[in-house]
């Protein structure tokens, strides 16, 4: 690993040892600088972007950006030693953001007002799956960008993005404007855990062994390379906050129904999880890692959708299992710690509606992979699912159920 | 002769495996390994992979077929380039 650009006496390696991987099997919960991860993948976090900033009549590179600042300055700060100067914090932060997979961040300016960056995980993933939407599309390294200064400096900044790699640019670069104001690290949400207990519920079987696609799933190392990205299952990978995904659906919501728009809003939700299940399970599903360990197990067309199940509970959306099953035309699934609803359940309380929107739409997005045919745009929509019990509603366990449309 | 099948919803959109001839695997690992770098086993899945800044290479512990996922500054004349290692004539397959 390199040294640090402006900064050679510090050890990087020894820096990134203090963000090493804690999984937590019983609750399938993967825990880097003591924030709760979510893997996910290009595709489904550039659809995730696309679809909170574009929407014309809300801010939508401001919720993304508040969700990012208030969760990276609580990881940031956890991740900083007393011991370390300031000059070894700011690595730290650059460190962080290239294990999780964001990118390679020079931050040795930014007291001077400037940060570049050398890749990014979003402009891989708009390139892949907008290429031709071309404007700045790092909101997320925004956001980060103003988490160090809080984490560091205890100061309020406004970062911005002026150029991008996604428009050609050869780096991205970031300004960067002290409001003034002085700024805490925010608290963290009172954790609810355990509300669920998986031994009352009965699992269908299949021919997949879960627990081998589990522990080769966490024996990878799912860590940004030097450049900050994580080439991994033919996608790019990145390990997520809980506390960002959930920061942005609930406030995505929250603006739309303003507008009288919480439909279009959670149905947009769910979109894009449906299209992560479809884009980024098909990627999955042509990979090496695919073929090497989850191929041979595979005996019925259902055993695919098992496996994917499998996978998604080791990447850490929760511990969630297949229910009831006819192949091709039904599936019930339940999930007894999903991020999204113990998330809604931390900031908000109990809720009216159930609240997983991205476990509700790769729900339906599985079902359509493994037994719908044709284009994805083909298979879109032809199932349909229904949250009908959620943990954020106060039920024990989030319930889904799918059908054909 | 070498063909290949395209894999989609990756990093590139084009990206393929490439299934060499069985008896032409290791030599044509040999020559990528001189090209792009040692390869090296992941832990987990045990994947064989070259990271080049122009190319993830990859592969099962079998080392066929082996996918060629193009990256962001990959041109034309680096395509080709790894087409020439692999043994893949493009007019020779309708892929």
């Amino acid at each position: 690993m390199t040294a640090a650009r402006s900064l050679p006496s510090i050890d990087r390696e020894q820096i990134r040892a203090r963000f090493a991987l804690s999984y937590v099997p019983e609750r399938h919960r993967r825990i880097i600088a003591g924030q709760e991860v979510i893997v996910h993948c290009h595709h489904y976090n550039s659809r995730i972007q696309r679809t909170v900033e574009g929407v014309a009549d809300i801010d939508g590179k401001g919720i993304v950006r508040r969700a990012s600042e208030q969760a990276f300055a609580r990881q940031i700060a956890y991740a900083i030693e007393e011991t370390d100067d300031e000059a070894t914090r700011w690595v730290v932060a650059e460190e962080l953001f290239a294990e999780l997979g964001y990118g390679r961040l020079d931050l040795s300016k930014a007291n001077e007002g400037v940060v570049t960056q050398s890749a990014g995980h979003f402009v891989e993933g708009w390139g892949v799956a907008f290429g031709d939407d071309r404007k700045p599309v790092c909101t997320l390294a925004e956001g980060f960008i103003q988490a160090a200064f809080i984490a560091i400096e205890g100061q309020e900044v406004e970062a911005r993005e002026t150029e991008c790699m996604h428009c050609g640019a050869d780096a991205c670069s970031f300004t960067v404007e002290k409001t003034g104001a002085a700024a805490e690290v925010p608290a963290a949400p009172e954790r609810i855990e355990g509300v669920s207990m998986q031994e009352h519920v009965e699992l269908a079987e299949s021919n997949i062994d879960d627990q081998a696609i589990i522990n080769a799933v966490v024996g990878l190392a799912i860590r940004g390379t030097e450049e900050g990205l994580i080439p991994a299952f033919g996608v790019y990978l990145a390990n997520t906050p809980a506390d960002v995904y959930n920061g942005i659906a609930i406030e995505f919501v929250e603006e739309m129904s303003k507008l009288g728009r919480m439909e279009s809003a959670t149905r947009l939700l769910n979109e894009a999880g449906e299209s992560c299940a479809m884009n980024t399970f098909r990627g999955i599903m042509d990979s090496p890692e695919w073929e090497a360990l989850i191929a041979p197990m595979l005996q019925d067309q259902s055993d695919t959708l098992f496996a994917l199940v499998a996978l998604s509970n080791a990447f850490g959306w929760g511990n969630w299992g297949v229910t009831d099953h006819e192949p091709g035309e039904s599936l019930e699934m339940v999930s007894f710690n999903g991020y999204e609803a113990l998330g809604f359940l931390e900031s908000r309380g109990k809720a009216s509606e159930a609240q997983c929107w991205m476990l509700q739409g790769v729900s339906a997005g599985m079902m359509e992979l493994v037994y719908g045919e044709g284009s994805f745009a083909d298979r879109f929509g032809t199932f349909f699912v229904e949250e009908t019990d959620c943990i954020a509603k106060g039920n024990s366990v989030c319930v889904f159920s799918v059908e054909e449309a | 002769m070498t063909r290949r099948e395209r894999v989609r919803a990756c990093i590139h959109p084009e990206t393929f495996k490439y299934f060499v001839a069985r008896d032409d695997v290791l030599d044509t690992w040999s020559r990528l390994s001189r090209a792009y770098g040692e390869p090296v086993v992941a832990d987990g899945f045990g994947v064989v992979e070259i990271r080049h800044p122009r190319f993830f290479i990859r592969a099962t512990r079998m080392l066929n077929p082996i996918t060629v996922i193009r990256r962001r500054h990959c041109t034309d004349a680096d395509v080709q380039a790894i087409h020439d290692l692999l043994g893949f004539r493009p007019e020779d397959c309708a892929a």
